[in-house]
């Protein structure tokens, strides 16, 4: 009874037509975007825009939830760290060493919201785009196709990697194996089991896969496929790609030549 | 056909080149295919002329949706996209797939992802088939559905298919030729009837034969007859007519003396739901007395796993609850009512991490803190019982799947709990280890032990299994003595289950009391002076 959760998810939204090639430049230039802002406001800006891209390909709200729930804990504790370690500006409130201040707390709270929005977006990528798409991208690219293949069977085989946990570690803990309750090195050694049993049950699996795709006719020395739907540019990709390029320049030349977005509150320095 | 590690999997291999190219070893004579010689053309060839089906649908398909799937060998064949379409189109309505086209292979069930598998080969175009064990993990329904995609392309489409299978009723109805591979050798090669009939010559190397022919060698013996019969018409057509004899001391046994004892499990109104999904469990309600041996029945999805896993507490219930002793289970954790229920998982792979066969027979009962010593003599006298005291110092991991599964089924009995539930134990071991599973939990359970066993077997619920349980939507259609449950139609209708041949067989006769075993149905045949 698989409840693996694909990555991704079935549609014939705007995203999900855009030629993959797109994508992959507008994950790569929002990424690179994200790591020089560090606006507070520029941050929120994006990270709205990002959830308002996720409702126009029509991303379920689970899908959106369960990003925000497996990063909810990450993103706290990157900002609390942040907060405590790299005091400045006005001490809002004091209790002993710690000082909570507007400095620590502004960027804090920047890179909670990178962290978030850097997902939206990789999973914006993921989630609108065939494995073979995905592949042939990055075949496009000049990445050499069995390295693509790599990468999305990776993709692939992660929720069932998740779902294989889930029943070794259920196998174990049926035989005795107590690990409720237990923390850190001695929980550890005592998963020692279930690491075992998973890493046996990976190779045995990439071996049946290896056959698996052998008997599909593929060989990672013939470089001569076809694909089922050959990427092409509409008109629509030329356009997303003159828009995309358009405002992440001026965004860029507005960073380098005026500071825009890299104040954590003010707009320009 | 041929007993695990008999050899099958690797001739397979070797008829699609996989063996030599891609494995290790040495290789002596050769493999014609079409003439072509496997050892000197590639895997990527020889896949346009042999397609290969494995066991496990999941390992084989590695796409997001069906078409890629489907679309996967074409491209590396270099079809233009348009050919590939077609192709697409033709490949899945033979399995009858195409409504499934954009879904994802992951959600669909066991049968239909297997029919997936098979179109992603079919859509290459090759003249050969040859399909591993194609229907081994699969439920009732889904092996019917990939019987008879199969057969429709023999019959259809003219191509050669070599199918390895453990369903001896199945080979018997659609099979032209049979080897038997026994020992890395073809011990026997011929006609359904020839590999059959009698069915002594391959019952000896642990296989299995349909009902039908075990049936007519009773009759043979009785009666100095030479009925020949491996098919379920056949032999409805050979004994109609007969007047069927029940002999009085067999008649339906009165309902049996209600046990004083309290029960061991009460299970009360539990519904149970996986995140984001309809209801797994829907109020069921179940009472299980201590030394039962009971089946659990249905087709994949229908709850049989979820229902036992609330049973040693791996899943706790969303409402209702359930009872162990007249304890309420939640206050547990699973280790420790593993002191007192084992549970065996349905793939062994998951269970063993050991280096040794006699560690991972260890590992439970050192889990609980027993003695060394008491460790090292309950080990041993587990491993002499399931006979793997040869196999003490093995890697488990190196071992064959059959005896893989043999020691995970150990590993659990040694720990000589009250209660031992076993998740399908029986998919992908020949006759004679799934004979001998099963005698095993017969002993165990005239001990006194609880046996729960999900299966999808129904052979094996006739021959071994006194009660059952039939799941369906995560609702319990029934708990009743497994007589009762294969006479009633409208509740196996509703299952969607099966009948064993045999058990079909003596309702076709019009047998009032109908047989579970070929040799009850013999007995009912022959005139009371002859038996």
């Amino acid at each position: 009874m698989s409840v693996a959760v694909d990555l991704f998810i079935p549609g014939r939204s705007w995203l999900h037509q855009t030629d993959p090639r797109v994508k992959l430049l507008f994950v790569t230039v929002l990424l690179i975007l994200l790591i020089l802002f560090k606006n507070l406001w520029i941050m929120a800006v994006i990270l709205l825009a990002l959830h308002l891209l996720h409702w126009s390909a029509q991303t379920p709200f689970k899908k959106i939830w369960f990003i925000w729930k497996t990063l909810l804990p990450v993103g706290i504790l990157m900002m609390l760290l942040r907060t405590i370690f790299y005091p400045a500006g006005e001490v809002l409130f004091s209790f002993g060493i710690f000082r909570l201040t507007t400095g620590g707390l502004t960027e804090g709270m920047v890179l909670a919201l990178r962290i978030f929005s850097m997902a939206l977006t990789v999973f914006a990528w993921l989630y609108t785009t065939t494995q073979s798409d995905l592949v042939q991208s990055l075949v496009r690219l000049g990445i050499p196709h069995a390295w693509g293949m790599v990468l999305a069977l990776a993709l692939r085989y992660i929720p069932t990697f998740q779902w294989t946990y889930t029943l070794i570690s259920e196998a174990q803990q049926a035989r005795g194996l107590d690990i409720q309750g237990r923390k850190g090195f001695q929980r550890v050694w005592l998963m020692m089991p279930i690491f075992i049993a998973m890493i046996i049950s990976a190779f045995r699996a990439s071996n049946q896969l290896a056959m698996a795709l052998e008997a599909r006719g593929y060989s990672s020395q013939r470089s001569k496929r076809t694909t089922l739907h050959p990427l092409s540019f509409r008109p629509a990709d030329y356009l997303i790609t003159a828009i995309l390029l358009l405002i992440f320049g001026t965004l860029l030349f507005l960073y380098f030549w005026s500071g825009f977005g890299s104040h954590p509150i003010l707009l320009l320095s | 056909m041929g007993p695990t590690g008999g050899g099958k999997t690797t001739l397979c291999l070797a008829l699609n080149g996989i063996i030599p190219h891609s494995m290790g070893g040495t290789i002596g004579g050769r493999v014609l295919i079409n003439g072509r010689d496997t050892r000197h053309h590639s895997v990527p060839e020889l896949a346009q002329t042999v397609g290969l089906i494995f066991q496990k649908a999941e390992t084989q398909l590695f796409n997001m949706t069906v078409e890629e799937e489907v679309a996967f060998g074409l491209e590396t064949l270099g079809l233009p996209s348009a050919v590939i379409h077609d192709r697409i189109d033709w490949a899945l309505s033979l399995v009858g797939m195409a409504k499934y086209r954009q879904r994802s292979p992951f959600g669909l069930s066991g049968g239909q992802k297997q029919r997936v598998a098979i179109a992603a080969i079919l859509a290459m175009k090759p003249p050969v088939l040859v399909l591993d064990e194609p229907t081994a993990n699969l439920d009732p329904i889904g092996k019917r559905e990939v019987f008879a995609a199969v057969n429709h392309l023999r019959q259809h489409d003219g191509m050669t298919i070599i199918m390895v299978s453990h369903e001896s009723e199945q080979i018997a109805e659609f099979g032209d030729r049979v080897a038997i591979l026994s020992d890395g050798k073809i011990a026997y090669l011929g006609s359904p009837q020839d590999i059959f009939c009698p069915p002594q010559t391959i019952q000896s190397i642990g296989l299995n034969v349909p009902q039908v022919s075990l049936l007519a060698d009773c009759l043979n013996r009785k009666r100095e007859q030479q009925l020949r019969l491996i098919r379920l018409n056949e032999a409805f057509e050979a004994l109609k007519g007969i007047q069927l004899v029940v002999p009085l001391e067999k008649k339906p046994p009165e309902s049996e003396s209600d046990q004083p004892s309290s029960p061991q499990f009460v299970i009360e109104d539990l519904t149970y739901h996986y995140t984001g999904q309809q209801h797994a469990l829907d109020q069921v309600s179940l009472t299980i007395q201590p030394g039962a041996f009971l089946g659990v029945i249905g087709q994949n999805g229908s709850g049989k796993t979820t229902l036992v896993k609330h049973l040693n507490g791996l899943l706790r219930p969303v409402t209702g609850r359930v009872l162990f002793d007249q304890v309420d289970i939640t206050s547990r954790s699973v280790a420790q009512l593993a002191k007192r229920i084992g549970y065996v998982f349905q793939d062994p792979d998951h269970m063993i991490f050991s280096e040794t066969v006699f560690a991972e027979v260890a590992a439970g009962l050192r889990n609980l803190g027993y003695d060394e010593a008491i460790v090292a003599d309950q080990v041993k006298k587990t491993l002499a019982e399931f006979e793997l005291h040869p196999y003490a110092e093995h890697q488990p991991t190196q071992l064959s799947f059959g005896l893989r599964r043999k020691v995970s089924v150990a590993a659990v009995v040694a720990m000589d709990t009250d209660v031992v539930i076993l998740d399908e134990p029986t998919s992908g071991l020949d006759q004679r280890s799934t004979d001998e599973l099963l005698k095993i939990l017969q002993r165990l359970n005239r001990k006194g032990r609880t046996i729960l066993m999900i299966t999808h077997d129904m052979n094996i619920v006739a021959r071994f299994i006194p009660e059952a349980v039939v799941m369906h939507q995560g609702k319990i259609l029934a708990h009743q003595s497994t007589r009762d449950l294969f006479q009633n139609d409208a509740l196996l209708d509703m299952a969607q289950l099966n009948r064993p041949q045999i058990t079909q067989l003596a309702r076709q006769l019009n047998s009032p009391w109908p047989a579970l075993t070929p040799a009850e149905l013999c007995q009912q045949l022959l005139d009371p002076e002859e038996a």
